[in-house]
């Protein structure tokens, strides 16, 4: 291959010159030590006059180069404060365009009890979807908004559920439940339906919606006066938020339930025989909210209150609440999430220390999408299940070192229920409703059942979900 | 517009880069300061109660920032040039000072290095 560049006079053959001249051929030089050639030095006179009469030099012949400017785009009016995350958080319940299903009956005081159900869909009444929604029971990732209303799947898990919860209440005991499970396989959700099933039975429900929000460190907290080893620290916003959530889900139950004790220690006095409700109204602002909910709480669990409605208390998210949290004391020392007043009071009742005197159940559902490891809570789960199961019983690692013992002591009596994944018959109901709703497209027979059952990873329902709901594919 | 320190402040600042504004205060001694508090680490300027701005600001006023903490430096610079040592010649040249070339790459030095540093 030759050179591109002349090895003589390294002159490329690609630039035009007038004349290519060799360095070593015998050229007239203009001075003794130029080494410039003459015919590129001067340029010969026998030019134009023009090109003799400029005075004015130019340096730069050709044309230039002009960059244009970017025109700026017209982006538009940005998403005002608040306006993003409302977008993300919001919850459509129903499509207009989905089919409406006239065979799927109204869910009912005993439709998630009854061993008869299992494998039927009921949907959700409207005043029940009212308060299901004052308490964030709807997740936004679900997929309600592609159905004409919001109906759900009697599954085994919630019979057993239902069951146990109502059990609780003729035993007048505390039903202490923890659901786990895979991710998507239903585990809010029938938390959901834990919920739906008491409303419909008259319960009184509080609904942590999520954990995280309690111990990320993205509400406010104060230190509680007068609480030593450890100190408490309440969270003001977040309880005004629960109690208002409460009020709007619980209204006509509190409305007719009194107070069996005055509390003259909260800014508006509230005696004897006033209904709940108005102890609720007493909370107006977030400074006084903590009072207000603890002296709710006195009043649900009072010893006199025995004939009052069952109470359920529910969270999502559990992992979240089993480790420090973001929060940090005066002293700079990490707090402990059990420290903060509001995961005190469900990790009490979820340990067994407040037994509610009429009865109910404390309800929480571990999650996997974005729910931190805590190692105590998962090994005391295994324990659990396994003891339940009749198995050996799993010990602990002698020389792991992040165990928690606060943790193991919440965790060493509960219930654990998991939620698996569905059957084939069950698989097939649902699809069915789907095929009905029009978002299935196909004939649901054996081989489409199994089919989706086994793309959805064997009956994880989100999953399956997924494989014939929410793609393209038709 | 939320008065900490003699500074205005959006209300929609954090509260941890409002601390940050100030010289010498860094995220280390943000994040103690609002423990000390019971400030959440997301909270913004502007739902802090008029108590707690003026406890902020009274802590402030004790602590060792802006123009206290760059005399210091300076304080320190000088030194440095009084008693004739060679990083004092080099802070007065506005030179690097602990022996980095100076053929190349040397524009920070130059900008900041100087017997009245600026910060």
């Amino acid at each position: 291959m030759s050179a591109t560049n002349c090895l003589r006079c390294l002159s490329r053959p690609s630039v035009s010159r007038g004349v290519v001249v060799p360095v070593f051929a015998p050229t007239r030089t203009a001075a003794a030590f130029s080494t410039t050639a003459v015919q590129n030095a001067m340029p010969s006179k026998a030019k134009s006059a023009e090109n003799q009469d400029r005075s004015v030099k130019v340096y730069r012949a050709g044309r230039k180069m002009t960059i244009k400017k970017k025109s700026t785009t017209d982006r538009g009016k940005p998403p005002g404060p608040g306006e993003r995350k409302a977008f993300r958080k919001k919850i459509v319940l129903s499509n207009d365009n989905a089919l409406p299903v006239p065979w799927v009956p109204e869910m009912e005081a005993g439709s998630l009890s009854d061993p008869k159900q299992v494998g039927k869909i009921v949907s959700l009444p409207a005043t029940l979807q009212d308060q299901l929604r004052a308490t964030e029971a709807f997740q936004p990732t679900q997929t309600w908004g592609l159905f004409r209303k919001p109906s759900t799947l009697v599954r085994e898990e919630s019979v057993q559920l239902m069951g146990k919860m109502e059990k609780a209440v003729a035993d007048k005991t505390t039903a202490r439940i923890v659901l786990t499970g895979e991710k998507i396989s239903g585990k809010s959700t029938m938390l959901l339906q834990a919920q739906s099933h008491a409303y419909l039975n008259g319960w009184i429900v509080i609904h942590l919606p999520d954990a995280q929000e309690l111990t990320n460190g993205s509400t406010e907290y104060s230190p509680i006066p007068n609480t030593e080893n450890p100190t408490l620290y309440m969270q003001q916003n977040y309880c005004l938020k629960l109690l208002q959530s409460i009020k709007k889900s619980n209204e006509k139950i509190l409305a007719k339930l009194l107070s069996v004790s005055s509390h003259s220690e909260l800014p508006q006095n509230i005696t004897v025989n006033q209904p709940l409700l108005s102890l609720i109204n007493a909370a107006k602002e977030a400074e006084g909210a903590w009072p207000v909910f603890q002296a709710l709480w006195s009043e649900l669990n009072a010893p006199a209150a025995a004939n009052r409605p069952p109470i359920l208390l529910s969270l999502d998210n559990l992992p979240h609440i089993m480790k420090p949290s973001a929060y940090r004391s005066s002293a700079f020392e990490p707090i402990h999430s059990h420290d903060l007043s509001l995961v005190k009071l469900f990790v009490d009742a979820l340990s067994g220390n407040t037994r509610f005197p009429s009865g109910g159940a404390v309800i929480a559902a571990t999650n996997r999408n974005n729910g931190p490891r805590i190692p105590s809570m998962e090994l005391a789960l295994k324990q659990r299940l396994a003891a339940q199961k009749g198995e050996e019983v799993e010990r602990k690692d002698p020389y792991f070192k992040g165990y928690d013992e606060r943790v193991e002591r919440v965790l060493r009596s509960v219930e654990v229920l998991e939620v698996n994944r569905i059957g084939k018959r069950e698989a097939r109901s649902l699809m069915e409703y789907w095929a009905a709703s029009g978002l299935l497209r196909t004939t649901v027979d054996e081989q489409t059942v199994s089919e989706k059952w086994t793309l959805g990873g064997g009956g994880v329902l989100g999953e399956m979900e997924r494989a014939a709901l929410l793609t393209m594919r038709v | 517009m939320v008065s900490l320190f003699g500074v205005n402040f959006h209300e929609a600042k954090l509260v941890q880069k409002a601390l940050q504004h100030f010289y010498a205060l860094g995220p280390q001694t943000a994040t103690r300061i609002m423990a000390k508090h019971s400030i959440h680490p997301r909270a913004k300027i502007g739902t802090l109660s008029p108590k707690t701005v003026t406890a902020l600001t009274a802590e402030l006023s004790t602590m060792v920032i802006e123009s206290d903490a760059r005399k210091i430096i300076q304080d320190n610079i000088k030194r440095l040039r009084d008693m004739g040592t060679y990083r004092g010649r080099r802070h007065a040249m506005n030179l690097p000072v602990r022996g980095q070339r100076t053929r190349n790459q040397n524009m920070t030095a130059i900008k900041l290095n100087r017997v009245e540093r600026k910060g």
